[in-house]
């Protein structure tokens, strides 16, 4: 443990400053073309017609890529969790979102890449478009995703990540009030400095050598081996040095039809997107709809929670699903509420697909759960630090999930910003600690919730396979 | 596709060089041009780059002051108001240094929002525009050229420092965030007030119902929306300018007004 | 056309209403700026053109004859990292690393002008640099401590360390 409180230098710190530090596209090699995408100009339409033959007899031009030239067109980034393909590497015959991709040109330089995109033909025929979720579930909502507009594949076919905990009925019978609140926070673009960008050197050897900015190394690897139909040891993936990502580059965005160009003009091919095209078409974090009804005493224990979450996933499923998931199993915060009736849906409209940031799914439910404690404090005239102590997740206590936390630090971090913030409380609450529940601090609704050891829900153990690493900064 | 670019190294090479504009793009600073060239939106056959054309220069003379079309906005940023402050509000550090006046003038309006931010003063101070194109040299008032500015070179913008000035704008939250609307004030000598909004037309706008109510600068205030042609953008809704506006024109008619 | 970069004549072919930061990075294989907009917008492709900080994204290289161009690798090199430099690692204010070479340019033409270890005056300064991993605070103290400091203690302080630093590219 040297290093712990020590002061350590990054170990990049020296390339950073100096310039040394390689990202991809500061790779240089011989012959490279640049890419350029034709992406969709419409939110929702039907193609009709696409002739690419012009571009292609372009001078300078190397090849024109389209979904006729994926061996596996469509491949889910998490087939691995059961979550079933739905989203076509490049658009065949329906664009869902503005800015997905339809075909990618490379050539001599990115000015006559993005010459052949503007000679490729194509005809749209528009659709309905559906961009709020509260309006997807109306008889009349135009169909945006071939599933219909929410996903329908939870396990056992379940079309809703649902939880049901205790008794909701019983614990709205006693309640003493109703305390609701709607949550809607807005989808956020990650706008990491440095875009999008993959290069793919196909060697000599038959192999490719893949630059990019991933920050999930094995998922691009694996999603493009897929879509390729090559094996992994096809592919060397180079990566690491990420000029941020925040979550938004777990997707495999680029590399996949960047490695399909190279192949087809064997030769180096770099794929940048622009800042428009990054803010257009990279994935960004979901906007969310939550409902949220708690039933509570007006001494400030919360007896049981009603809630309805719409995420919108965008256009696509990607990752939403696997989200909704972590998004679920925290909807109650911090807090233990022993009777709960969660219904959450992912929801497709016609947004560019959403992902991971900083926390998915959680970091919304975090705004909404921790907003709706100040609220129930504001209704019941208590004090927001006194009834957050009161609910806050105690050893021995039980998740959404049925998870027993075996060392919760709700309790030292409420009371820490107490202290921060001068707000002064009885010494009661002063001294409270994480301890299990006694006394004041275990009233009846709360006694049957306490767990021993530690109850891994199956579902918990399936999601978190995938939890560690795959969406860090 | 190669492009026929001149760099004359005088005014007088710079004006044959326009000749009647016809198919010239002038790049000056180049922080609007450039862009538009990169991402393919503006594609010259001809250009012509003022760099060293000696258009770059702020003369004074008594009140009247004259200022080149190629004047990084920085070296206006501490003449006197409105011009100083609305300068020294332009982009950032790097950007007004590269920005110059004369593409402030010529800035194009994009879809998204309005901009050059240097039309309002300028309309304000009543300033005389000294171009050059088809039929040769002319100069003219800074209203008569935002009519039909596509077609001129621009080489020199002159005006007289007013007895006062006054500049107001909504906050910019950063520094890259374009001004949604601002005001521009002038007392000249003879006491005759002018002003000009930014943000409230796709290019600067004079005022001229809120001049005519200037000595009540809250009813000057109210008479200002007559003027303005409000709308929605990225920046501010129609709904907010118009709350916005009469509040701007009545702050820098008060600060005037102590002069 | 010429120009000097980094204290070296170079011949440029480039036609001259490329932007210089594509001259650098495409013709002369000089990448330290960075392409992050391509628009003016976030600072990363500064360069000094004469010793002010300019956009090299919005600079026609025409523009140029006879300019002298600097760009980070003429800043300080691994061995011998300049005042601006050695504050940035010491004050871990480069994270992802991507607006580093926009910001330790700007930072030091900021204190060749002159510029204070007031942190407003470096926030003015800096102003049009957009960092999305730092939070800037990091930024801002590294150029303050630099402007007051020529040396920065950049050694690892546990005993026996686990960690090697790296210096020089890869
Ligand atoms: C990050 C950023 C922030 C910005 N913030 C602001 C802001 O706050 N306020 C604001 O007003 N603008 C802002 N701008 C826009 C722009 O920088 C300014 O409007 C600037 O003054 C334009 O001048 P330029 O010399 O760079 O123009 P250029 O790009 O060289 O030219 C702009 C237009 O004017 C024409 N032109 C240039 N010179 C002449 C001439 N002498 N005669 C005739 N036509 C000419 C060009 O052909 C072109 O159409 C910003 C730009 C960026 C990139
Ligand atoms: S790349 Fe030049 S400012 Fe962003
Ligand atoms: S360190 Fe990543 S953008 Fe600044």
């Amino acid at each position: 443990m040297k290093a712990v409180g020590a002061r350590l230098p990054r170990y990049d710190g020296v390339g950073h400053v100096t310039g040394q530090t390689q990202f991809v596209d500061d790779v240089r090699v011989r012959e490279m073309l640049w890419a350029k995408a034709l992406r969709s100009p419409h939110h929702h339409a039907a193609i009709t017609r696409m002739d690419t033959s012009k571009a292609e007899a372009m001078p300078g031009v190397e090849a024109v890529i389209t979904h006729a030239d994926v061996p596996l067109l469509e491949y889910g980034h998490l087939s691995a969790l059961g979550i079933p393909a739905d989203e076509p590497l490049l658009a065949k015959d329906e664009v869902r979102y503005k800015g997905q991709p339809i075909a990618l040109v490379a050539a001599e330089d990115a000015d006559t890449a993005r010459a052949g995109v503007e000679a490729i033909e194509i005809d749209y025929e528009e659709r309905p478009t559906l961009f709020d979720v509260r309006k997807a579930f109306d008889d009349d909502a135009p169909t945006v995703h071939r599933w219909g507009n929410w996903y329908p594949h939870f396990e056992g076919e379940m079309d809703r990540r649902q939880i049901r905990k205790g008794n909701i009925e019983e614990a709205f019978e006693a309640a003493d009030t109703i305390v609701s609140g709607v949550y809607r926070p807005a989808a956020i673009e990650h706008a990491p400095l440095e875009t999008q960008v993959s290069m793919v050197v196909p060697e000599p050897d038959g192999r490719l050598t893949v630059y990019s900015c991933t920050q999930a190394l094995y998922f691009s690897l694996g999603v493009m081996a897929a879509h390729l139909q090559v094996p992994l040891n096809r592919l060397k993936v180079v990566g690491g040095t990420v000029g941020g990502g925040f979550g938004g580059k777990v997707d495999t965005a680029s590399e996949t039809v960047t490695a399909l160009a190279a192949m087809k003009a064997n030769r180096p091919v770099k794929w940048r997107w622009t800042r428009e095209e990054e803010f257009l078409a990279s994935s960004t974090r979901a906007p969310w709809h939550m409902e949220i009804i708690d039933a509570v005493t007006s001494d400030g224990w919360i007896l049981g929670r009603k809630m309805l979450t719409l995420h919108d996933s965008g256009a696509y499923a990607r990752f939403s699903p696997y989200g909704l998931t972590k998004h679920s199993f925290h909807h109650t915060g911090a807090y233990t509420i022993p009777n709960l009736h969660f219904d959450g849906y992912v929801v497709f409209t016609n947004r560019v697909p959403t992902t991971a940031m900083r926390g998915f799914g959680v970091t919304s439910v975090s705004f909404a759960t921790e907003t709706h404690m100040s609220r129930i404090a504001d209704v019941l005239g208590l004090d927001p630090f006194e009834v957050r102590l009161k609910n806050a997740n105690r050893i021995n206590d039980t998740s959404p999930n049925m998870i027993t936390y075996p060392d919760p630090s709700t309790v030292d971090v409420v009371l820490s910003i107490a202290e921060a913030t001068d707000h002064s409380l009885d010494d009661a609450y002063m001294s409270m600690s994480r301890a299990q529940r006694s006394g004041d601090m275990l009233p009846e609704h709360l006694a049957a919730q306490i767990g021993e050891g530690h109850e891994h829900a199956s579902l918990h153990a399936l999601v978190h396979g995938v939890d560690n690493d795959s969406e860090g900064n | 596709m190669s492009i026929d670019v001149l760099i004359p190294e005088s005014v007088d090479a710079a004006a044959e060089a326009y000749g009647d504009g016809r198919d010239v793009t002038v790049v000056g600073g180049g922080t609007i041009v450039v862009q538009l060239m990169t991402q393919g939106w503006l594609r010259p056959t001809r250009a012509l780059m003022l760099s060293k054309a000696g258009l770059s220069y702020v003369r004074k003379s008594g009140s009247a002051v004259t200022v080149g079309a190629m004047t990084p906005v920085t070296d206006v940023a501490d003449l006197f108001a409105p011009l100083g402050p609305c300068a020294a509000n332009v982009g950032d550090n790097e950007i007004r240094a590269q920005a110059t006046v004369g593409g402030n003038l010529c800035a194009p309006t994009p879809p998204e929002h309005p901009s050059g931010d240097l039309q309002g003063p300028l309309l304000a101070l009543d300033a005389s525009v000294r171009s050059t194109g088809a039929g040769g040299e002319s100069t003219e008032t800074v209203e008569e050229f935002l009519t039909h500015r596509d077609a001129r070179l621009v080489l020199d913008l002159s005006f007289e420092e007013p007895v006062a000035g006054a500049f107001a704008a909504l906050d910019r939250p950063h520094a890259h965030h374009p001004t949604a609307l601002a005001v521009s004030a002038v007392k000249a000598g003879d006491g005759s007030i002018r002003l000009a909004a930014t943000g409230a037309g796709p290019t600067a706008i004079r005022l001229s119902s809120a001049e005519a109510a200037a000595d009540d600068p809250e009813a000057a205030g109210q008479a200002a929306l007559a003027d303005a042609d409000l709308q929605d953008d990225a920046l501010a809704s129609a709904w907010y300018r118009e709350r916005m506006l009469p509040l701007l024109v009545q702050r820098v008619l008060n600060e005037i007004k102590e002069v | 056309m010429n120009i000097t970069l980094n204290g070296v004549s170079r011949q440029i072919s480039s036609p001259p209403l490329t932007p210089l930061l594509r001259v650098l990075r495409n013709e002369l294989n000089v990448v330290s700026a960075k392409a992050g907009c391509e628009a003016g917008g976030c600072g990363a492709c500064t360069v000094l053109v004469d010793g002010r900080p300019q956009r090299s994204c919005l600079t026609a290289v025409g523009s140029l004859n006879g300019a002298a161009v600097t760009t980070l690798e003429g800043l300080g090199t691994s061995e011998n990292l300049s005042a601006v430099q050695q504050a940035f690692v010491h004050h871990y204010a480069a994270q992802c690393g991507f607006c580093t070479p926009g910001m330790v340019v700007a930072a030091t033409a900021y204190l060749d002008a002159g510029g204070s270890d007031d942190k407003e005056a470096i926030q003015e300064a800096l102003g049009g640099h957009v960092c999305r991993c730092t939070g800037y605070l990091k930024i801002v103290n590294a150029i303050a401590a630099a402007a007051t400091q020529s040396e920065f203690d950049l050694t690892i302080t546990a005993e026996e360390p686990n960690v090697v630093v790296k210096t020089g590219g890869r």
